[in-house]
């Protein structure tokens, strides 16, 4: 029985799930430094187009990502009241811009399912799978895969 | 091995180190003096191996021991005077402490390494048999009865034995060594096991990299003591701020902030002190550097240190290192010439190298100069296009010091050969990266000939620098204080006239210069806005070009500005009262410039508002910044917000303003700069005053030899002259209205002596104020005004001015003072009339240089310009003895048309003399090298006409 609870154990996580525009996502809340509101931001002209601006956290130069762009899924609304998600990183920590943030959910590995196949494009890349609570779907998000700067642009 | 106490350890090795660091120098010293010996410093080398030897007996570092003991052997002898240091012994000495630093550092391997061929070179000179520059034997005695299976990897032995460095290091055994080794290596017991074998190895590597990333600083007890004060004040100081916040305590507030304010600058001072270190730490080993190097390119090279204790960062010491090894290794082999070169041109044979460091300007300067060959710039570009760097074109429209900063473009070396000392592929470019990474500039100044000069200009500190904050579209940008070289503001109603365009490329004048114009907002690509100060507002800027400031008169005036930003500030502003004219002189539509510059290049920078300088802390930026290129990173400002810090390098680079491209542009635009001076009537220095309260007057300034003020009182009238004593003498008055129908001189009692040269008398113009000396672009009207002793008029300044011909005024009322002039007869010498060409754009100039000579008697034949008058030459050239020409014409200037004349040889003897207005030095420089034979100012009419009168005469 013991036994039986500590291999669930393992294989539970919590995702920290939040809304980019109308689709739910999550990620391990072990990565996830803090949440913060919108603070003031300063432009980075010359920037990738994904990347909302730079703020000072605490003495510390966070670049911030407008998630919702990062994955095509259109630019996110400021004026809606959106969230940072300040994420650690190797060497920083990174903003991550987000419409919304939903609940922490208890979720078990094994139940995670590989991303539907039709979610193709720039939006499957950067998901490893969905997890189906009850009532919704969550799109569990790659952070690695997010933060990685990609050559191309460069 | 196993050493129990660390820290005793660690405190053996740092003053071992520190030991050896002077060792260097003073066996370098010891050296010199030769048989000259100063025992103060034996000895001090002496108690250096010695505590060495005692440490190293207390640690049980036994080879180390020994190595210290067998050196301290033979500096015991040189102290008894019983050897007599020479180059040899000091070279075996030399070597045994490069030795002894490598064991050191590598402590705890320290008892695996193998010292006989340390050992016994030097035991050999404590027995008395000392090393001569010609014995052979001792170095190839030692290697072969030692270690033979090297003998192949070594050099031949003489060799091994006079070039220290380069040489391999017979130790670093790749064999496990004999068992005749000391015994104290053989009973250790994991002895010359392989890694062991690498350890000593890298080790020794380490070694031609003294200066290394030391983990410990020292710091004087008594920095340490402010610190602690300054820490105890900053505690009381947060006690005060808590409490002051608990209370609401608000007019408190301010008086703790300036205290925490002042503590922390004071903090802040104080740290960076600690990291500071005398500049003498890396200079030093450059005395062994040069000294080994030159011996072995068989050169005789001094090397000279100034300033060894100019303090910089810890960091900066440390990565200043290579750089400067790479360029005074550069001055050693590629700068300094062999000693029979140096001779054959008269210098000295004993070569110079000067290193020094000095403050300039809150930066530091370090100098790496040689008396050397210099660097030829036609060498280095001619060098460049064969590599493909650079065109032909662009290297014609360098300058030379532009040519000789060619060395830093990357894939140029300069060696003719490479050698193993430097041009090794590590070219100038790396040094130049590795410095624009310390935030450093270097410069070449190089002579020809006589040697060349590389300064470095370094921050004292990386980490808290000045700059010089902005603003543009809104937010604040950081320039650094290093890179800044001057604010420049152009007035809205100078933009017109101060920024030029030409091609793509803006600039603006700058003290005779062009400078490129780089507009912040463009490479940024972000939208372009001004400030408007009346609105407090950032606006949209739509012009296309930064000179598109419409003039009132201008047709397209009110087009435009309703187009752009006249629209948006009707809308701004409610009242729309405000006037076009208004807006147009409103200070937001002024230019913000911050000249900038990387060293070689200089540009200047749009910004649309300048702020404060302030000290700030560079913070980098996250990784998916890293490819905007435009920024050194960021920083926080007083309120919290982020500031980005701008790269000026990369800047002018993503502006594709790179070196050479800029100077392409610039030359261009001065060429078309020049040409669109030279179309413009010539200039003449003027000197304007009045005869009457309304008449303004105006004599050539150039013919004025000074100026009196004198009362009414002083003026005699003696035999219907007037006069004046003046110096011991009397002085001739005369006034403009004695001789030309103008208004008389008025009444007043303070009058003005405009005082003349002519004819080698001197004769005083009465005049009065106000009097001004100006250089103005003159249109002289030779025909209205014109009449006895008035050549001619001109508009200064909305006035029309008469000239005044002072030599037809004086003419007039001494006639006898000419009379003695040296004039040509024609009828006295007999012959045809000789005939003089003139050249000269300007009708009235032209037609006063055509009077004087007429006057003398001689035929004058007139061109407008240098090509007419080529043509006419060719026409008349049996008649014409002499051309006089004007500079600055269309068409064929004075310089062309005397090139010309110089290449037919039917005129190749040609008097030729050239007019000016203003004769400058390089003007005079440059005449004289194309062919002409004098300079004379116009109007001068005296010496012009004496040097014709020199001409004609010789060639009859």
């Amino acid at each position: 029985m013991e036994k039986q609870d500590q291999a669930a154990n393992k294989n539970l996580v919590e995702l920290a799930t939040f809304m980019i525009g109308d689709a739910l996502c999550g990620m391990d809340i072990l990565k996830v430094q803090e949440i913060n509101k919108l603070i003031e931001m300063t432009a980075v002209p010359q920037a990738p187009s994904y990347v909302l601006g730079i703020l000072n956290l605490r003495g510390q130069i966070v670049t911030s990502i407008d998630l919702g762009k990062k994955l095509g899924l259109g630019e996110t609304d400021l004026s809606l009241d959106p969230r940072n998600i300040i994420v650690n990183s190797p060497g920083e920590h990174i903003g991550l811009l987000v419409s919304k943030i939903s609940d922490v959910v208890q979720a078990n590995k094994e139940r995670f399912e590989p991303p539907p196949s039709n979610m193709g494009g720039i939006q499957g890349e950067f998901f490893t799978g969905v997890y189906k609570t009850e009532d919704k779907l969550i799109g569990i998000l790659d952070v690695e895969k997010v933060l990685r700067v990609e050559e191309i642009n460069q | 091995m196993q050493i129990e106490d660390d820290e005793i350890l660690q405190g053996f090795i740092e003053e071992s180190l520190e030991h050896l660091a002077d060792i260097e120098n003073d066996l370098l010293q010891i050296e010199e003096a030769g048989s000259d010996i100063d025992e103060e410093l034996v000895n001090k080398v002496f108690r250096a191996a010695h505590s060495i030897k005692g440490g190293a007996g207390f640690m049980g570092l036994t080879v180390i021991q020994d190595l210290s003991h067998v050196m301290e052997n033979v500096l015991g002898q040189i102290r008894s005077r019983k050897l007599i240091p020479n180059p040899e012994i000091i070279n075996v000495l030399l070597q045994a402490s490069d030795k002894l630093q490598t064991m050191i550092e590598d402590v705890q391997n320290s008892n695996d390494y193998d010292i006989q061929d340390h050992l016994i070179p030097l035991n050999e000179i404590v027995e008395g048999n000392v090393p001569q520059a010609v014995i052979e034997s001792v170095p190839t005695e030692y290697l072969s009865e030692d270690i033979e299976e090297e003998a192949e990897m070594a050099p031949t032995p003489p060799e091994e034995f006079s070039i220290p460095e380069p040489a391999p290091e017979p130790a670093v055994v790749t064999a496990p060594p004999e068992p005749s080794v000391t015994a104290e290596i053989a009973a250790t017991p994991e002895i010359s096991t392989p890694s062991s074998v690498t350890s000593s190895t890298t080790g020794n590597a380490k070694k031609q990299d003294p200066v290394k990333m030391d983990t410990s600083i020292r710091v004087h007890v008594s920095l340490l003591d402010s610190l602690m004060t300054l820490a105890g004040e900053l505690v009381l100081s947060r006690n005060q701020l808590l409490q002051t916040i608990s209370s609401d305590d608000v007019r408190n507030a301010e008086v703790v902030g300036q205290r925490i304010d002042l503590i922390t600058s004071e903090l802040q001072e104080a740290i960076m002190l600690t990291r500071m270190q005398p500049i003498g730490n890396v200079f030093n080993k450059f005395n062994r550097v040069v000294r080994d190097l030159s011996s072995k390119l068989g050169k005789n090279i001094d090397l000279t240190i100034v300033g060894k204790d100019v303090e910089l960062d810890k960091t900066i010491i440390e990565l200043i290192n290579d750089p400067l090894t790479h360029l005074v290794r550069n001055s050693v082999d590629h700068g300094i010439e062999m000693p029979d070169e140096r001779a054959r041109v008269g210098k000295s044979p004993k070569g110079l190298v000067i290193l020094k460091a000095y403050h300039e300007a809150g930066q530091v300067v370090i100098e790496i100069s040689d008396d050397g060959k210099g660097l030829d710039g036609n060498i280095l570009g001619a060098s460049a296009i064969t590599k493909g760097l650079i065109t032909a074109e662009q290297l014609q429209l360098m300058s030379d010091k532009e040519k000789v900063n060619l060395i830093f473009l990357p894939g140029f070396s300069m060696a003719k050969q490479v050698t193993d000392v430097s041009g090794r592929g590590v070219g100038m470019d790396v040094v130049k990266t590795n410095l624009d990474k310390l935030g450093g500039q270097v410069d070449i100044i190089s002579e020809p000939g006589h040697g060349t000069t590389i300064s470095i200009k370094l921050p004292l500190t990386l980490a808290i620098i000045p700059c010089q904050i902005i603003m543009t579209g809104g937010e604040r940008y950081a320039i650094p204080q290093v890179n800044l070289e001057e604010l420049l503001r152009i007035p809205a109603k100078h933009v017109k006239e101060r920024v030029e365009r030409v091609g793509n490329a803006e600039v603006v004048r700058l003290r005779g210069n062009l400078l490129p114009l780089i507009r912040l907002s463009d490479v940024l690509g972000i939208e372009r806005t001004y400030f408007d100060i009346n609105t407090n507002k950032y606006k949209q800027d739509r012009r296309e070009r930064i000179s598109d400031r419409r003039g009132k008169e201008s047709p397209f005036f009110k087009n435009e500005d309703d187009n752009t930003q006249e629209s948006e500030i009707n809308t701004v502003d409610a009242e729309g009262a405000r006037s076009n004219s208004d807006r147009r002189y409103a200070a937001s539509s002024a230019l913000n410039i911050v000249v900038v510059s990387n060293g070689a290049l200089k540009y200047g920078l749009i910004v649309d508002r300048l702020q404060d300088s302030e000290e700030i802390v560079i913070k980098p930026l996250g990784r998916h910044l890293q490819q905007c290129k435009g920024y050194a990173g960021a920083t926080i400002m007083g309120d919290g917000r982020i500031a980005l810090i701008l790269d000026v390098t990369n800047l002018a680079r993503m502006a594709h303003l790179t070196s050479i491209d800029g100077t392409d542009r610039a030359t261009e635009v001065a060429m078309a700069a020049e040409d669109k001076v030279k179309a413009q009537k010539d200039k003449q220095a003027l000197l304007t005053f009045r005869s009457s309260e309304k008449e303004q007057f105006a004599v050539p300034l150039n013919q004025v030899e000074r100026i009196e003020k004198i009362k009414r009182s002083d003026i005699e009238e003696l035999g219907g002259k007037k006069v004046m004593q003046y110096r011991g003498g009397s002085l001739s008055l005369l006034a403009v209205d004695d001789v030309a129908m103008v208004q008389p001189l008025a009444d007043n009692d303070n009058l003005l002596v405009i005082v003349f040269n002519i004819a080698s008398q001197i004769v005083g113009l009465l005049a009065i104020g106000p009097i001004d000396a100006m250089e103005i672009s003159v249109a002289i009207d030779g025909v209205t005004l014109k009449q006895p002793g008035i050549m001619g008029s001109t508009i200064i300044d909305g006035q029309t001015t008469m000239l005044v011909d002072i030599f037809e005024v004086v003419g007039a009322l001494y006639p006898e003072w000419f009379e003695n002039q040296e004039v040509y007869e024609v009828e006295e010498e007999g012959g045809p009339v000789p005939t003089i060409l003139i050249a000269e754009d300007s009708n009235f100039f032209r037609n006063q240089v055509k009077s004087y000579m007429t006057e003398s008697g001689y035929n004058v034949i007139e061109g407008e310009d240098g090509a007419i008058a080529w043509d006419l030459l060719q026409e008349h050239g049996d008649e014409i003895s002499i051309v006089v020409t004007d500079i600055e014409m269309p068409n064929m200037n004075g310089f062309q048309l005397t090139e010309t004349i110089r290449k037919d040889p039917r005129f190749s003897s040609m008097p030729i003399i050239a007019l000016t207005t203003l004769a400058g030095e390089e003007d005079v420089a440059k005449g004289k090298a194309v062919g002409v034979n004098e300079y004379h100012i116009k109007l001068d009419k005296e010496k012009l006409m004496a040097s014709v009168h020199h001409y004609i005469k010789q060639l009859h």
